[in-house]
């Protein structure tokens, strides 16, 4: 959509500046008081080669994208202890990588993070889990995505651990 | 359009009857007796898990899908030590595997051929074996009760992330049980295993990882066997006589007195024989002589105490005479018939010219006489000339060894 339509709400006590502002306050503290740093691999959907009948590929036969690296606020929830087979097999899941981003952040880097992809995060200096998204949050028009209902300025994403056999970077 | 080619067709068979020779041989040499081994729970489930490890092989992007080699139980190290070779840097067991778990309730079985049971355990006859403890035949019968038929329940569930690992093991399962049951052998036995369902449990939620799980859950139709309740009895015996006919061989007999029982048993030899029987129990054996000339015990010959047989190592040349001098009562005193008490003595003299020879005792009888152990006749080679005194009728070398056995 080529044409442009400006958002005049809230402009008596909260202008587009106001919230270029409050962004870069928020992004000078995420990135550069929190640094906390992300690595998106993006799958080439178009270059891998996936299976005649199911959409499925083999063992480190995904084709991605040059990683980028991108700031945004992590929380991971809780392992789950659980079970394969009704309290046998028993499996401690890593809990959720949950990724707060700015809209602002990544139309910078040019980049979009998409239902599928890869994200890793470095957990300590020797280890790197790596998630997959479930929800890259592209819908932002709830209140919470919405700075004071002006415009959204940021992405949830959520994303859940990915399996060795799925992924397992470079 | 021309055929399509196969390239790997297999023109000659593998040697498939090895596997079969194998069984049939184990069968035979590792029984250790007649009846058949125990049956119990964990023999079955050890043959769920090799029909599963044998058959259920998945190769999924050039591996074989791992299978846990072990039916798992509540203990969690358990679990772990059987899971921890395919897991990841988490610990968790790395996906693609198949498990076996097997329900805990074993239920009462539906094998038709054991549906029908006799109460109370009656024991049924099983084979007859011969026995035979070195003196008797006899026979044993083993009886056993009716195996008890019993329905093991098992879920073996493979957990991957692939479809096609899913469509691989379906149709695995699928044609091996084509005829509704495939067999496993369990010590021999052919136990039956029947597929009753398949499910797909495969979580469904959005925000977790996500897999396929597949549930096959299958019934051995299996039985138990236990060797508690084998029973064995004896059946018939039968004595087994065993008797050695010695050809007959005429010979005579001597005595020393007339009041004890020294016997001297002359034997012509025939030149094929080399048992020879005095016709009664050799109590004590003084000699045994070959033409006059006194033969080694355990050498030359043989003599189990209380028999009535001398046997030679080498066959006596026919023609030989042979004399076996003997007491053939069963003790070692020497009573005469007036009840006295005898005694018998060897003394050995070494010639030294004289030939008078005196011995130590009252001399009441001369048993043998030998000189350098060629025996001597009392009368031909000597005499008794007094209570204590023998007379030589020849004349040795000096230094001869002269071995007198008497009674007195």
């Amino acid at each position: 959509m080529s044409n442009k339509l400006p958002i005049t709400r809230l402009n008596k006590f909260f202008s587009n500046e106001d919230f270029d502002l409050n962004i870069q306050l928020g992004q000078e503290y995420l990135h550069g008081d929190l640094n906390m740093k992300l690595v998106l691999y993006r799958v080439d959907t178009d270059g891998t080669d996936i299976d005649a009948v199911y959409a499925e590929v083999g063992k480190d036969q995904i084709k991605y994208f040059p990683p980028v690296e991108f700031n945004a606020l992590v929380n991971i929830v809780d392992p789950k202890n659980s079970s394969y087979k009704n309290g046998l097999v028993r499996y401690n899941e890593p809990g959720n990588l949950v990724i707060s981003v700015y809209i602002n952040h990544l139309t910078e880097l040019g980049i979009d993070v998409k239902y599928g992809d890869f994200i890793g995060y470095p957990e300590s200096e020797e280890k790197v889990r790596y998630y997959t998204v479930s929800n890259d949050g592209k819908v932002t028009s709830d209140n919470k995505h919405n700075m004071f209902g002006f415009k959204p300025y940021y992405r949830t994403i959520t994303c859940v651990p990915a399996q060795e056999t799925e992924f397992r970077g470079v | 359009m021309g055929y399509p080619k196969k390239n790997n067709i297999k023109v000659y068979q593998d040697r498939e009857l090895t596997d079969r020779r194998q069984e049939l041989l184990d069968k035979i040499t590792k029984g250790d007796s007649f009846l058949p081994d125990s049956v119990l729970h964990d023999d079955l489930d050890f043959g769920m898990l090799n029909f599963t490890k044998d058959n259920f092989k998945v190769i999924s992007d050039g591996d074989q899908i791992p299978i846990i080699p072990k039916i798992l139980t509540i203990q969690r190290w358990g679990e772990f030590t059987n899971t921890w070779d395919f897991a990841d840097l988490d610990g968790n067991p790395k996906i693609p595997f198949i498990s076996i778990v097997r329900r805990p309730e074993v239920q009462l079985g539906t094998n038709p051929s054991l549906q029908r049971t006799i109460p109370d355990r009656r024991q049924f006859h099983y084979a007859t074996v011969p026995t035979w403890n070195g003196t008797q035949m006899g026979a044993d019968i083993y009886k056993m009760p009716q195996p008890v038929p019993v329905d093991i329940s098992y879920e073996i569930t493979i957990i991957c992330s692939k479809f096609r690992d899913l469509n691989k093991f379906n149709q695995i399962v699928l044609q091996k049980f084509s005829s509704r049951q495939a067999y496993t052998t369990v010590k021999g036995h052919y136990i039956p295993i029947v597929l009753d369902s398949i499910e797909d449990n495969t979580p469904v939620d959005l925000e977790s990882r996500r897999f396929y799980l597949q549930t096959y859950k299958f019934t051995m139709l299996g039985f138990i066997i236990d060797d508690e309740e084998f029973e064995i009895k004896p059946a018939v015996s039968r004595m087994f006589l065993m008797n050695e006919f010695i050809q007959s061989n005429n010979f005579e007999k001597s005595y020393l007195t007339k009041n004890l029982d020294v016997t001297i048993a002359t034997f012509t030899a025939d030149g094929e024989q080399s048992i020879f029987s005095v016709g009664e129990t050799i109590g004590i054996l003084f000699n045994v002589a070959i033409n006059g000339l006194l033969q080694d015990r355990d050498t030359s010959y043989y003599h189990v105490a209380l028999t009535s047989k001398i046997t030679f190592v080498d066959k006596p040349r026919e023609g030989d005479i042979i004399t076996i001098t003997y007491y053939k009562g069963r003790s070692s005193v020497f009573i005469d018939q007036e009840g006295d008490v005898r005694q018998v003595t060897t003394e050995t003299f070494t010639y030294d010219g004289s030939n008078i020879i005196t011995t130590s005792n009252f001399i009441g009888g001369v048993i043998s006489l030998d000189i350098n152990g060629l025996q001597q006749n009392e009368g031909g080679g000597f005499e008794i000339t007094g209570s204590t005194t023998i007379e030589l009728l020849g004349t040795p070398r000096v230094g001869s060894k002269i071995n007198v056995t008497y009674l007195h």
